[in-house]
């Protein structure tokens, strides 16, 4: 079979097959409205409404140049190539759909080095002589020489380069800048040596097929992909904004170079493009870092010697925070005179507060504080306060990094400024919350001559009224320079308020406080909405324990997740609460509704996923009537499909709909993110009830995962 | 094609692409960065040629590493724009609750 198919006529003579200049011509300017329409795509990347769309265009001129590319070569035929286009395709809308939004920068960084590696093959190959140059586009064998030895070089260093970084950003490999022994001289080496071997390509012995092109071309290899491994190794966490953007310019040149191996103009182009766009997002990463972009790649890290260790490289370890959250009011709060816990203080001063400005740093990424920020947001605008985001260009591990984390969870990108944008209003502005973020807004920026960040861009967070800084601890960050705000927060108390530990606790805590202190404020507020977010505060404070309380003498007990736990990943909490209920001899079943999460049998899948039997999951005709012989139903995330509404409410969209009985349960203990109305926008009595004495009904507000862990705590 | 045309080409490329994307907001690099990542799996177009030249010319090896290259720069492209798109669409505006 492989004989025959290789034996077709096709290319045997491919040197000499003359194309038609009709298709030659076509294709030329089918190419160039290619391009067109890529470039016409970009520039609907400049505004939100329409890069949907945009990047769309992109994909389908793509496909549709891969298209042209098969039938001008005239290759619709070889059956390799289209298996390989399969098994592509599969692998890259698996990856696609699969990849979490916390893992972006490390899957940006991983198919960068997949364009880079088969830019490297394509130079091999075509430097083997596998080349199928259709006769009028025949390039210059020196050039075309010369250029496939670059596409591997650059090709390699990029492959090389984004595995390093991707794991790096993945903590396979340790994030800290790691120097090796005669790491300069290295680093040249390999460099010259790639540099000449894709210049000696165009001489001979090398210039033609032969064992001394073999070997050169292996020669190249090495070098380019060891030049690639001294660029990353030593390049810190928090330089790896630059380094991504920089080798996100690398893939796009290598493929353009292949291109111009093979004289192909659409290749040459867009990889032109590519690597325009890299080039750009590596400017302003450097502008916004104050850093060169020689420093980076030489290694040269921004610490002094006396503060290696940057706050970026502290991973926060999941039990460590938590721990750690206790002892800071002490170190905080020292100086205050009123009998305030840092929450509080915190709170009182944001309760005061008409306009709130949020800085969110990588600290917040550590920790995966957005929904949390997303629930303060929520808070202080329900208390009528206008807040916004200001984004610092380097904040973060890549470009945009902070603005797709608050996306992901709906914080509107009309509340995201630039730091030009924004940074004079922080003088017009109460309030500022600094979450996870330390160099981007130190003002030893413009005032302390000959440190590393001395006239680097940085958020005016000093001149706001009054300053939170939640921060995990108290080190300089990246670049090793002291942050004076810290020592304001020891002296000038009303204007800076420190917060040490672990963002998501601290942010808890504040918001609880916030909430509380609310409550106090408006005792006495009669209007309904106001009084469930009452009642829910009062829950917020006794409520763990209460639902420990019942969960504990409880014999039988039914869970009812929602899309809710699958947003909180909130999963292996839930496995981990049924085993503790049934070590203690409780009976668990889950019941699950039949539109509960995203698509059908979403909540069966996560189940599934965390080993929960499947022989535990119940269909709704199957246990709807066991909730009433049941002592505790525990709700997770879920509204609508337990909404005894639908029973009851004529005329509202879910009246009539197949609810499960929860309401029949003696108690129901409800976590839930928020008092919203669910997807049918129809209010949940349950919810009306939990204010009561009676403990039937127990609301637990916020995200499901902190919710299960505090219940658990107390059990 | 003479190699001067190939970089004038490339050279022009880069210009127009750095006009248009300077004007990216700072919001949308994430996507533009990964918008980009997908483009750079153009080099597709050069596999796709490299493994017809090596079927053609009966090399196993250089066919295997073909359909590798191939493998990888689908992959690139495809997941690229897959992921583009999703994030692209999580960018919402306030008020607007969901689509």
């Amino acid at each position: 079979m492989f004989s025959n198919l290789f034996s077709l006529p096709l290319f045997l003579e491919a040197e000499t097959i003359v194309r038609s200049a009709g298709t030659t011509t076509f294709y030329r300017i089918a190419s160039v409205v290619l391009i067109i329409l890529v470039l016409v795509g970009l520039n609907r990347m400049s505004s939100v409404e329409k890069s949907l769309s945009g990047n769309r265009l992109g994909a389908i001129s793509m496909f549709l140049a891969v298209v042209l590319t098969l039938w001008y070569y005239n290759i619709f035929n070889i059956w390799q190539i289209w298996a390989a286009l399969v098994v592509g395709a599969l692998i890259g809308s698996y990856l696609y759909r699969k990849v979490d939004m916390i893992q972006m920068p490390q899957m940006v960084g991983l198919l960068n080095g997949f364009g880079g590696l088969a830019s490297m093959l394509a130079g091999i190959l075509t430097l083997a002589g596998s080349d199928i140059n259709p006769a009028g586009t025949v390039t210059d064998p020196t050039f075309s020489g010369i250029t496939a030895g670059l596409a591997i070089v650059v090709g390699g260093l990029t492959w090389t380069g984004s595995a390093i970084a991707a794991a790096k950003l993945h903590r396979i490999m340790d994030q800290k800048p790691k120097v090796l022994p005669g790491h300069q001289f290295w680093t040249s080496l390999t460099l010259l040596i790639s540099l000449v071997s894709a210049i000696l390509f165009a001489f001979p012995p090398f210039n033609e097929a032969g064992s001394a092109r073999t070997l050169l071309i292996i020669i190249a290899v090495i070098a380019g992909n060891a030049f690639g491994y001294f660029l990353a190794i030593r390049v810190g966490g928090a330089d790896m904004p630059i380094t991504i953007s920089l080798l996100n310019s690398f893939s796009g040149v290598a493929g353009a170079i292949a291109g111009m191996a093979i004289s192909d103009v659409l290749l040459v182009a867009i990889g032109g493009i590519v690597g325009a766009s890299g080039l750009i997002l590596t400017q302003i990463m450097c502008r916004s870092m104050n850093r060169k972009l020689g420093d980076i790649l030489l290694g040269k890290t921004a610490s002094k010697p006396k503060a290696p260790a940057a706050k970026a490289e502290k991973a926060p370890a999941p039990a460590e925070p938590a721990a750690k959250a206790a002892p800071v009011g002490k170190t905080a709060a020292p100086a205050k005179s009123e009998e305030l816990s840092p929450s509080e203080a915190a709170a009182a001063k944001l309760q005061d507060a008409e306009s709130v400005i949020i800085v969110p740093g990588y600290g917040m990424a550590l920790s995966q504080a957005q929904p949390l920020v997303k629930q303060l947001t929520q808070a202080l605008e329900d208390s009528g306060k206008k807040v916004s985001f200001a984004i610092h260009p380097v904040a973060g591990r890549m470009p945009g990094h902070m603005n797709v984390l608050l996306a992901e969870v709906d914080i509107p990108y009309d509340q995201l400024y630039e730091m030009d944008a924004i940074n004079d209003e922080f003088a017009n502005t109460d309030c500022v919350i600094v979450i996870g973020a330390n160099d981007v807004l130190n003002p030893a920026a413009n005032t302390a001559e000959g440190t590393p960040i001395y006239g680097m861009p940085v958020l005016d967070v000093a001149a706001a009224k009054h300053i939170i800084i939640c921060n995990f601890d108290l080190k300089p960050g990246y670049a090793g320079v002291p942050n004076p705000l810290y020592e304001e927060a020891e002296t000038n108390h009303e204007h800076v308020q420190l917060y040490l530990g672990d963002a998501k606790e601290t942010l808890l805590a504040i918001l609880k406080a916030f909430r509380e202190s609310k409550k106090a404020k408006k005792d006495a507020a009669a209007d309904t909405g106001e009084s469930k977010a009452e009642a829910a505060a009062v829950e917020e404070a006794k409520g763990p324990s209460t639902a420990a309380k019942l969960l504990r003498q409880a014999k039988n007990v039914i869970i009812v997740p929602g899309y809710g736990m699958a947003l909180s990943q909130a999963q292996p909490l839930v496995k981990q609460l049924m085993d503790q209920l049934e070590t203690e001899g409780a009976d668990v079943e889950f019941a699950i509704h039949p539109v509960a999460g995203r698509m059908p049998g979403h909540m069966n899948v996560l189940l599934a996923e965390v080993d929960i039997p499947y022989d535990k999951l119940h269909e709704m005709s199957d246990i709807n009537d066991k909730f009433k012989d049941s002592d505790v139903v525990l709700v997770i995330g879920a509204n609508d499909v337990i909404n005894p509404a639908a029973n009851t409410a004529e005329g509202t969209p879910i009246y009539g709909m197949p609810v499960l009985q929860v309401a029949d349960a003696p108690h129901v203990i409800i976590c839930n993110f928020d008092l919203k109305p669910g997807y049918a926008g129809v209010e949940n009595p349950l919810y009306e009830e939990a204010g009561k004495a009676d403990d039937r009904v127990i609301l637990l507000l916020g995200d499901a995962k902190e919710t299960l862990k505090s219940v658990m705590e107390e059990l | 094609m003479h190699w001067s045309i190939l970089i004038i080409i490339f050279l022009v490329a880069m210009i127009l692409g750095y006009k248009i994307i300077d004007r990216v907001p700072s919001l949308l690099h994430t996507p533009l960065m990964s918008g980009m990542n997908a483009f750079s799996g153009v080099t597709l177009l050069a596999c796709l040629g490299a493994t017809a030249g090596a079927v053609a010319t009966n090399g196993v090896f250089r066919v295997i590493l073909g359909m590798i290259a191939i493998i990888l720069s689908t992959i690139n492209m495809l997941a690229g724009f897959g992921v583009t798109d999703r994030i692209l669409k999580m960018f919402k505006k306030s008020g607007k609750e969901g689509k």
